[in-house]
């Protein structure tokens, strides 16, 4: 974690200074320090979430001296293996933005069917 | 079918995306095949104005959003979870939402080659207003933007799925430190992505407002700025260049550790500079728009020129890891030498045109087709079939026949730069890029019909490489667990590997575990 910490933290330090120099020399263009504002951010948003909701995080692969028996037993999780959601998904929303364009019909039922994948495909994750 | 429709298996879904980029690459080659033809005379008119728009747009396009970048998102979906020993990835689910976005995405932007007016014919990079004309261009140019858009989403959930495997499922004793080159290079990679994305996604969905909700961003007719899509649209396309080099010189460094027998070189100096290409590529990307007039060329070009340090970093380490090795030639590792002469060529041509005097003179010419294919086929593409010769046994259970390799890594690399030299002279004779034809100048003629030469070998290597993949796939001779010798966890797995990966894990104490396991056992490296 702290690894993970230290280079999110690090590239939201870099998009600071890189945002300021840039607001110094080019301060007549605001598009460039809006873009790298919000570059840094969101880098400091993510740091700062790990640091305070992850910081009792213990992870297996943190600790070097760890080794497999030591962690054997632990609980990974099940992973699933098939789902026919996520194709769905794709398709629906292609049919959404398509429909969006040349057909309401179609957009909407392809919004329609987006709105049921995503949530039959969340009904899903929280069973697996 | 059903099977592989509806799997959420990491391995399965990368060997999608390998297959779905490698049939995107056949099409994207053979519409830069079509270019070379049109031009490989003066004053030829093998296609009009209006189909070679479409052809370069759409080879281009392809190559980068379907071909180069996606591929090694498909070889990370593959790996990271083998090399950090993690059953699959974080959420299954998501990865293999990324997948169809992704695919469902890149048939669209082709299906713009059926309909009335043609697919989108305004370049790569897209540019509004021209991208706004809505006469003669039609449909083709909202099926691209729709795809686009599909294969963004994809990318970033993809990026996202990434990093949270990356932090949370390594096996015991895998620490950040002792991750493989790859899988550090595909952190930096998806923080790019997650940076860059969105501001692709949001400027195309402007130039969709625009073309048909009566918006004005872009129009300057009507008070629109053209300089903001430019702008946003290359915040986005600068870090894309990295989000396409950065995995492959993680490919790079592999193979050449393994075939060195040798660890890597500077390993923290490999890490640090991948982020530090990363973050001074997100602070470069007005460098595409020096001759606007409308830019801080002092604050890009500076930045630009920052990149080649970290950039030389990896050269040193990649030529400090050969040093004294045993260097075993196989393809791959042929390939990556390759690797490593184009790439220089394309980084110091990229070192010249980070300078604004010079850009000026090469802007929109033939130096820059030069220059950035130097990059993205010399380096990316070389990697990538580096990559495929050297997972191949690890993905397929097959190795791919070195005989047959040798001979195509030698036609590439011969064919690839009988290709693109001349382009670069050409382009400072004044050949202009994206233009259907040319008089018959200077030494036009003769530096394009070399180029199409060079172009008919590169065919010739590639089809030679399909015919290889075939030949070895129905020989189907068994490989190995670590047919190679790497150093790596996904060598101590079976080839292919089990669907959770390892049946049980081995202890991790070094960055070298498979190395490790030799010594135990007494097994020499070379
Ligand atoms: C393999 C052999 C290849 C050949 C012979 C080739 C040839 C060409 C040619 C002749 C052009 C037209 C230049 C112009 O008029 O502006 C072009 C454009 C382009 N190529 Fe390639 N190319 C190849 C591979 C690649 C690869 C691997 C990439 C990887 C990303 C790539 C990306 C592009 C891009 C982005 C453009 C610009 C399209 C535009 O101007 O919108 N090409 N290529
Ligand atoms: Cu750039």
């Amino acid at each position: 974690m702290k690894t993970f910490v230290a280079f999110f933290a690090g590239s939201a330090i870099f998009g600071v200074v890189t945002g300021v120099a840039y607001w110094l020399i080019a301060h007549e263009e605001a598009t460039g320090t809006v873009l790298l504002g919000c570059m840094a951010a969101a880098l400091a948003f993510t740091a700062a979430y790990a640091v305070i909701a992850e910081k009792n995080a213990d992870l297996p692969g943190d600790d070097p001296q760890e080794t497999p028996e030591r962690a054997a037993g632990e609980a990974l999780g099940i992973f699933t293996t098939h789902s026919a959601w996520p194709i769905l998904v794709a398709i629906s929303s292609l049919a959404m933005l398509v429909g969006m364009l040349w057909s309401p019909l179609i957009g909407f039922s392809g919004l329609a069917a987006l709105l049921l994948c995503l949530w039959r495909l969340g009904a899903e994750s929280a069973r697996v | 079918m059903i099977e592989w429709l509806t799997t959420t298996n990491h391995k399965k879904i990368g060997t999608m995306y390998i297959v779905a980029t490698l049939a995107f690459f056949i099409v994207a080659g053979a519409l830069a095949g079509m270019i070379r033809l049109q031009l490989s005379h003066p004053n030829n008119t093998i296609v009009g104005t209006h189909e070679y728009n479409q052809i370069f747009t759409m080879h281009g396009t392809a190559m980068i959003f379907l071909v180069i970048a996606p591929f090694a998102i498909g070889l990370a979906n593959f790996l990271i979870p083998l090399q950090i020993g993690a059953p699959d990835m974080a959420f299954p689910r998501l990865n293999a939402t990324g997948l169809w976005l992704f695919v469902v995405g890149g048939l669209t932007v082709f299906a713009g080659f059926a309909t009335y007016g043609g697919a989108a014919a305004a370049g790569w990079s897209n540019y509004a207003p021209l991208s706004e004309i809505t006469i003669g261009t039609g449909a083709g140019e909202d099926l691209y933007l729709i795809g686009l858009t599909l294969t963004g989403i994809s990318n970033i959930l993809t990026a996202v799925n990434f990093i949270v495997t990356i932090v949370c499922y390594r096996a015991p004793g895998m620490t950040f430190w002792r991750m493989p080159i790859f899988t550090w290079e595909m952190v930096a990679t998806s923080i790019l992505i997650l940076m860059a994305f969105p501001a692709l996604t949001a400027v195309m969905a402007m130039v969709l407002i625009d073309r048909h909700m009566g918006g004005h961003f872009f129009d300057p007719a009507s008070g629109g700025n053209p300089i903001l899509y430019q702008h946003l649209f290359w915040f986005f396309g600068h870090p894309e260049v990295y989000i396409m080099i950065l995995p492959y010189f993680g490919v790079v460094a592999e193979i050449i550790a393994t075939f060195s027998r040798k660890p890597v070189f500077g390993y923290v100096g490999m890490v640090l500079s991948a982020f530090a290409i990363a973050g001074l590529s997100l602070g470069v990307w007005a460098h595409h728009m020096f001759t606007t007039g409308a830019v801080s060329n002092p604050f890009f070009s500076g930045i630009s020129f920052l990149i080649a340090i970290p950039t030389g970093v990896k050269f040193v380490n990649w030529i400090g890891t050969m040093w004294k090795g045993s260097i075993e030639f196989s393809t791959a590792m042929l390939l990556c030498i390759g690797f490593l002469l184009n790439f220089l060529l394309g980084g110091i041509t990229g070192v010249m045109i980070a300078s604004p005097p010079l850009d000026y003179m090469a802007h929109d010419s033939y130096f820059i087709v030069q220059h950035f294919h130097y990059t993205l086929g010399g380096g990316s593409l070389f990697a990538l079939f580096a990559a495929l010769f050297f997972y191949f046994p690890k993905i397929f259970g097959v190795k791919l026949d070195e005989r047959l390799g040798k001979w195509f890594a030698a036609l590439f690399f011969l064919g690839f730069n009988v290709t693109f030299i001349p382009m670069g002279f050409a382009g400072l004779e004044g050949m202009a890029r994206r233009v259907s034809t040319y008089p018959d100048v200077a030494h036009l003629a003769l530096l394009n019909g070399l180029s199409s030469i060079g172009t008919a070998i590169i065919a010739i290597s590639v089809i030679l490489f399909f015919i290889n993949v075939v030949i070895s796939c129905l020989k189907r001779e068994p490989v190995g667990d670590n047919p190679w010798g790497g150093y790596s966890l996904e060598w101590l797995t079976s080839s292919p590997p089990p669907e959770f990966n390892f049946h049980e894990l081995p202890p991790i104490r070094s960055k070298l575990p498979a190395w490790d396991l030799m010594e135990e056992r007494g097994i020499s490296r070379v």
